[in-house]
C-alpha cells in the first residue's frame, strides 16, 4: 500500500509538469491563437535566465523569479508576430506552419542553451529556490515542497485562468482578439493594450511555470524541453486543444499512468504504453476527451 | 566517383524520397510521421534477413516495401480520414513503440545496433553504384507517380480536401479512401527507403531513426515548398549540402542557422520557395500556351 | 677485382640506404578529429577537443612530429550519422590518419568508410564491442567489457560485508546493457543476489517511480548504468527517500563526467564510481595538464575521458616517427597501414597517466580504479589491474 501511495504521489508530481506546460500551451492558444509546440523549450529558456540572474545577484530569489517572468513575457511579445503572420486564416489555426515555426524556435533555443550557458552542462539551482528537504517522509513516501507547490499552484492557476477567460469581460476580450481582431476592434476592444495584456498574461504563466519546474527538477539541461514536448503536445491534443480543465486532468492522469507503468510494469515501455493509451483515446474521440475550445 | 559525392547524393536522395513520403499525405493536410517508424521496421527487418537469413538484398528490399505498405494500409483503416492531430499522435506513438521494440530485441542488435551488412554486388564500388541506381531510380519512379497523381482527378480531389475538407466531402470526394491511398503509398515508400538508408551505412542504429529526422524532412518540405513535388527536390540537396561548406566555426552553429532560415522562409514565403504558381508560370513561359494566351489577349484588346 | 666489386656493392648499399632514409615531405601534419561539438554531448566533445589541442600545442612546442608541426582539425559531426558519413568520406580521400568519431551512431555510419579505405581512425572513447567491428582500422581504448568490469565491481562489492542484494538502474543505450551484464557476472561470482533491474527510459526527467520500485526490493547496494545527468538525479531521489549508505552506490564509468558533478553537487558525497583516470597520480605532464585544464575550465578538474585524445595524438606521433612515415601522398596506402599496425601492437606506450601495451588493438594492462566522491573530488579507494 505504501508503495502504491508513493507511486500515486510520484505520478501527481510528473503530472504537474505536464499540467503546467499544457496549461501554458493552451493559454497561449486561447489568448493569441498560437500553437507553440516548442513552448516547453521556451520555459526551459526562462529557467536558464533565472539561473543566470540568481548567479549575478547572489541567489536573490525575488530577482530570479522576476527575471523569469519578464523573459517569458518578452519572448511571447517578440515571437507572437512571427506566428500571427504565417497563420493563413483566423477562423482556423494553421497547425502545420505553426508547428514547423515552433520547431525551428525550439531548435534555436536548445542549441543556444548548449552553446552559450555553462558550456552546455546541466545547471543546478540553489537551495534557496528549490527547497530540496522533504516536507513529509514516511518510508518510501516522500513529499517535497516543490511537488506540493507545483500541484497546488497549477490547479489554482488553471481555475483562475478558466474564470478569467470565460467568466470575465477581460477574458472575453482576450479571446475575441485572438479569434477575430477585426471584429474585436469593431466592438471597441483596444487591440494593442488588450493584446499586450494577453501576451503578458501567458508570459507570466510561462515564467511561473519555469519557477515551479525549478522547484520540481532542481536542475535543467538544454535538452529538457525536447524531452517533454511530445508528451505535452499529446496531453493538449488528447484533452482537447485549448481546454484548460482538460489539460489539467489529462496531464495529471498521464503522470499517474506513467508512474504506475514505471513502478509496476517496465521503465522502457512506459512511453510506448502512455502513447498507445493516448492514441486509443484520440481515435475514439478525435476532438479530445473534453472537446476543443478554439 | 569521389566517396563524399556518393554519400552526398545518396543521403540527398533519401531526404528527397522521405520528404515526398511526407508531401503525399500532406496533400490532404495529414502529417504522417509514422513514416519514420516504417523506415525503422523495414530497415531492421531487411538487415536481419540479409545478415542472418541470407536472403538476397533484392528480396529484402521488396519485403521492406511490402511491410511498409501493409503497415500503412492497416493503420490507414483507422486514420484515413482522421484529423491532423490524431495522425501526428499516431506517428509519435509508432515511433516510441518501434524504438522500444528494437531496444529490447537482441536478435537485431538491440541498443548496440546492427553491424557489418554485406556489400551488395560483392565489393564496395559495385555496392555504391547499385545503391545510387536504386535510389535515383526510385526518385524518378516516385517523381513520375507523384506528378501523375498531382495532375489527375485524385490530385485535384486532394487539393480540394486541403483547402476545405467539408466542402470536398460534400462534393462527393471519399476522404477516407483518398487518405488511405496516400498514407499507404507514403508508408510503402518509407519502408523501402529505410532499407536503403541502412545499406548506405551498412549498419543500423536506433539513432539513425530519431525524432530529429522528422525535423530534417519537415524542413525540406516546408522550405522547398509543400504545395508541389518540386520543392523537396530542389531543397533537399541545398539544405543538406550548404552546411558542409560552412567553415568549422560557423558549422557548430548550423542548427541555429537552419532554424533561422526556416523562420525566414516561413515568414517571407509561407508556402516555401517553389509554389504551384511559380511552377505554373515557369511552365507557361516555356510552353506554346503562352503564345496562345498572348494572341487571345491581343484579340480582346 | 673481387675487392673492387665488393667495394662498389658496399657503396651502392650505403647510397641506397641514404636515399631510403625517411624524409618527411609534409609541411604540417593535419589530423582531422571527428568530434561531437554540437548536440546533447557537446560539453564532452569540448573536453575531448581541448585534450587533443593541448597535445598538439605540447608536441609543437617540443619540435613537432618528425620536425614538422601538427594541427588537429576539428570536424563537427554532432550526433548526426548523415554528417559523419560525408565528413569521413571527405577525410579518407587524402588524410593519413584521423581521430574519432565520438558518438556511437556516427561511429557506425562513418567507420565502415574508414575501413573500406584502409585508413586508421582512433575511436578512443567507445567500448571494445564497437571498436572491434572495425579492426584493424581502429584500436580499442578499453579491453572487452566482460573481462574489464567484473573485477571492478567485485572490488567494490568486497568492501562491504553487508552487501547481499544489489539492484541496477539500466538505461538502454549502446553498450550499457552489456556493461550491466558484466556487472551481473561479478555479483554472481560473489553470490550477491541481483534484484530485478530498473529500466531507465532514455527521456526520463523525473525518477521517483523508478527509485520507489528499486527501494521496494530492499537492496543493500545500487549500481547506476545510465547517463551522468540521470545518475545524479537518481542519487538525489534516493537520498530524498532515505537512502543513507552512499558508498553502497556505484556509478559506472560512462556516467563519470562533468554532468554528474554539475547536477549532483554535494548529494554525491560518499558515492563510489569506477573509472580509468586517477587524478591523484602525479607526474610532470599530468600535473601540467590538470593545471591547464583547470585554468581553462573555471577550476574544474579533467573528467575521465579528457586525456583519451591527448594520448591518441601522442600515439599517432609515435607511430609516425617510429615507422618512418613521410606523409608522401604517393605512399598513402602503405603509410596508413604502418600507422595502423604500429598502434595495434604498440609496446610500452607512455600515456599521460600510465604506460600500457596494445595487443591486436586491445590494451592489455591498463589499470582501473574505484573512487569515492567527496565535495566534487574523486578520492582514490582501490586500483584494479588485469
Amino acid at each position: 500500500m505504501q508503495v502504491f501511495i508513493a507511486q500515486i504521489l510520484n505520478g501527481l508530481s510528473i503530472g504537474s509538469v505536464y499540467m503546467l506546460l499544457a496549461t501554458a500551451f493552451n493559454l497561449l492558444l486561447l489568448v493569441a491563437m498560437i500553437i507553440h509546440f516548442s513552448y516547453p523549450q521556451v520555459v526551459v529558456f526562462c529557467m536558464y535566465i533565472i539561473w543566470l540572474v540568481l548567479k549575478i545577484t547572489n541567489n536573490n530569489v525575488f530577482f530570479g523569479i522576476l527575471a523569469g517572468v519578464c523573459s517569458a513575457i518578452l519572448f511571447n511579445i517578440v515571437s507572437a508576430p512571427l506566428f500571427q503572420k504565417i497563420m493563413k486564416n483566423r477562423e482556423e489555426v494553421d497547425i502545420n506552419a505553426t508547428m514547423v515555426l515552433s520547431m525551428a524556435i525550439g531548435w534555436i533555443i536548445t542549441d543556444v542553451l548548449s552553446h552559450a550557458f555553462n558550456n552546455g552542462l546541466p545547471i543546478q539551482f540553489p537551495e534557496e529556490i528549490t527547497g530540496s528537504k522533504p516536507l513529509f517522509r514516511v518510508g518510501l513516501i516522500s513529499i517535497l515542497p516543490g511537488q506540493v507547490l507545483a500541484l497546488s499552484i497549477g490547479i489554482i492557476v488553471v481555475a483562475g485562468f478558466f474564470i478569467l477567460l470565460y467568466k470575465t469581460k477581460t477574458g472575453r476580450a482576450f479571446r475575441a482578439i485572438a479569434e477575430d481582431p477585426a471584429g474585436a476592434k469593431l466592438v471597441g476592444i483596444p487591440l494593442v493594450k488588450t493584446g499586450f495584456q494577453s501576451y503578458a498574461l501567458s508570459g507570466a504563466l510561462g515564467g511561473l511555470t519555469a519557477v515551479l519546474l525549478i522547484m520540481l527538477f532542481h536542475s535543467a539541461s538544454p535538452g529538457l524541453g525536447e524531452q517533454v514536448s511530445h508528451k505535452v503536445l499529446a496531453v493538449s491534443i488528447v484533452a482537447g486543444l485549448g481546454n484548460l480543465v482538460g489539460g489539467l486532468v489529462v496531464g495529471l492522469a498521464l503522470g499517474i499512468l506513467e508512474a504506475l507503468v514505471q513502478g509496476y510494469i517496465s521503465g522502457n515501455w512506459s512511453n510506448a504504453i502512455a502513447f498507445v493509451v493516448m492514441l486509443v483515446v484520440i481515435l475514439v474521440k478525435p476532438r479530445g476527451l473534453f472537446g476543443v475550445k478554439v | 566517383m569521389p566517396l563524399s559525392l556518393y554519400y552526398f547524393l545518396s543521403i540527398t536522395a533519401v531526404n528527397i524520397l522521405m520528404s515526398w513520403a511526407l508531401y503525399v499525405p500532406y496533400r490532404v493536410t495529414q502529417l504522417h510521421f509514422i513514416t519514420i517508424a516504417n523506415m525503422m521496421i523495414s530497415g531492421y527487418l531487411a538487415g536481419y534477413l540479409v545478415l542472418h537469413a541470407h536472403v538476397p538484398f533484392v528480396w529484402a528490399l521488396l519485403i521492406g516495401f511490402a511491410v511498409g505498405g501493409i503497415i500503412g494500409f492497416i493503420v490507414s483503416l483507422f486514420i484515413g480520414d482522421a484529423p491532423t492531430f490524431s495522425v501526428v499522435i499516431v506517428g509519435f506513438t509508432s515511433i516510441y513503440i518501434t524504438r522500444t521494440l528494437v531496444e529490447n530485441l537482441p536478435i537485431i542488435g538491440g541498443t548496440m545496433g546492427m553491424f557489418g551488412l554485406p556489400n551488395i554486388g560483392g565489393n564496395p564500388g559495385t555496392h555504391r553504384w547499385i545503391i545510387l541506381c536504386i535510389l535515383y531510380g526510385l526518385v524518378i519512379l516516385c517523381g513520375f507517380l507523384i506528378y501523375r497523381f498531382d495532375h489527375s482527378s485524385i490530385g485535384r480531389a486532394a487539393s480540394a480536401v486541403f483547402v476545405d475538407k467539408e466542402l470536398a466531402s460534400s462534393l462527393g470526394i471519399d476522404i477516407k479512401k483518398l487518405g488511405m491511398l496516400l498514407q499507404t503509398f507514403s508508408c510503402t515508400l518509407a519502408g523501402g527507403v529505410g532499407v536503403l538508408y541502412g545499406f548506405i551505412y551498412r549498419s543500423f542504429h536506433l539513432d539513425f531513426f530519431s525524432f530529429a529526422l522528422i525535423g530534417v524532412f519537415m524542413t525540406v518540405l516546408f522550405v522547398g515548398g509543400y504545395s508541389t513535388q518540386w520543392g523537396p527536390l530542389i531543397a533537399a540537396p541545398i539544405l543538406y549540402g550548404l552546411p558542409l561548406f560552412f567553415p568549422p566555426e560557423v558549422q557548430s552553429w548550423r542548427i541555429v542557422i537552419y532554424g533561422l532560415l526556416l523562420i525566414l522562409v516561413l515568414e517571407l514565403k509561407p508556402e516555401g520557395f517553389i509554389t504551384r504558381k511559380f511552377v505554373h508560370s515557369l511552365g507557361l513561359s516555356f510552353s506554346q500556351k503562352r503564345e496562345k494566351e498572348i494572341y487571345i489577349k491581343e484579340e480582346k484588346q | 677485382m673481387k675487392r673492387l666489386v665488393a667495394t662498389l656493392l658496399l657503396i651502392l648499399v650505403a647510397v641506397s640506404f641514404g636515399f631510403s632514409q625517411t624524409k618527411v615531405v609534409v609541411d604540417e601534419w593535419k589530423i582531422p578529429f571527428l568530434n561531437c561539438l554540437t548536440g546533447p554531448i557537446a560539453a564532452i566533445g569540448e573536453f575531448l577537443q581541448w585534450g587533443a589541442n593541448y597535445a598538439a600545442n605540447e608536441i609543437n612546442a617540443a619540435g613537432g612530429i618528425a620536425g614538422k608541426p601538427v594541427r588537429v582539425i576539428p570536424v563537427d559531426t554532432g550526433n548526426d550519422p548523415q554528417k559523419g558519413s560525408v565528413e569521413m568520406a571527405r577525410i579518407v580521400k587524402d588524410n593519413l590518419v584521423a581521430m574519432g568519431p565520438v558518438p556511437e551512431p556516427v561511429i557506425l555510419a562513418a567507420m565502415p568508410i574508414a575501413v573500406e579505405n584502409q585508413m586508421m581512425s582512433i575511436t578512443a572513447t567507445t567500448s571494445y564491442e564497437y571498436a572491434v567491428q572495425f579492426f584493424p582500422w581502429t584500436v580499442s581504448w578499453f579491453p572487452p567489457t566482460l573481462d574489464r568490469l567484473p573485477p571492478l565491481v567485485a572490488g567494490w562489492a568486497k568492501q562491504f560485508s553487508d552487501l547481499k542484494q544489489v539492484v541496477q538502474f539500466i538505461e538502454p543505450y549502446g553498450p550499457w546493457p552489456g556493461m550491466a551484464d558484466a556487472h551481473s557476472k561479478a555479483l554472481t561470482s560473489l553470490n550477491i543476489k541481483e534484484l530485478k533491474a530498473i529500466e531507465v527510459p532514455t527521456d526520463a526527467v523525473t525518477f521517483g517511480p523508478l527509485v520507489v520500485r528499486a527501494l521496494d526490493q530492499k537492496p543493500d547496494g545500487i549500481i547506476l548504468v545510465c547517463n551522468a545527468e540521470k545518475a545524479a538525479k537518481i542519487i538525489k531521489e534516493l537520498k530524498s527517500r532515505g537512502w543513507t549508505k552512499m558508498n553502497h552506490i556505484l556509478v559506472f564509468s560512462s556516467a563519470d563526467d562533468a554532468q554528474l558533478y554539475s547536477t549532483g553537487g554535494a548529494d554525491l558525497n560518499g558515492v563510489q564510481v569506477y573509472n580509468y583516470l586517477n587524478l591523484e597520480v602525479s607526474n610532470p605532464r599530468w600535473d601540467k595538464f590538470k593545471a591547464a585544464f583547470a585554468k581553462d575550465h573555471n577550476g574544474q578538474m579533467p573528467f575521465s575521458l579528457s586525456p583519451n585524445y591527448y594520448d591518441a595524438l601522442y600515439m599517432i606521433k609515435e607511430a609516425i616517427e617510429k615507422t618512418g612515415v613521410t606523409g608522401d601522398p604517393k605512399k598513402l596506402k602503405e603509410e596508413r597501414k604502418k600507422i595502423a599496425d604500429y598502434c595495434a601492437n604498440v609496446k610500452g606506450f607512455q600515456g599521460l597517466l600510465y604506460e600500457w601495451d596494445m595487443k591486436d588493438g586491445v590494451p592489455t594492462n591498463k589499470p582501473s580504479y574505484i573512487f569515492e566522491i567527496q565535495n566534487g573530488v574523486k578520492q582514490f579507494v582501490l586500483e584494479v589491474r588485469p
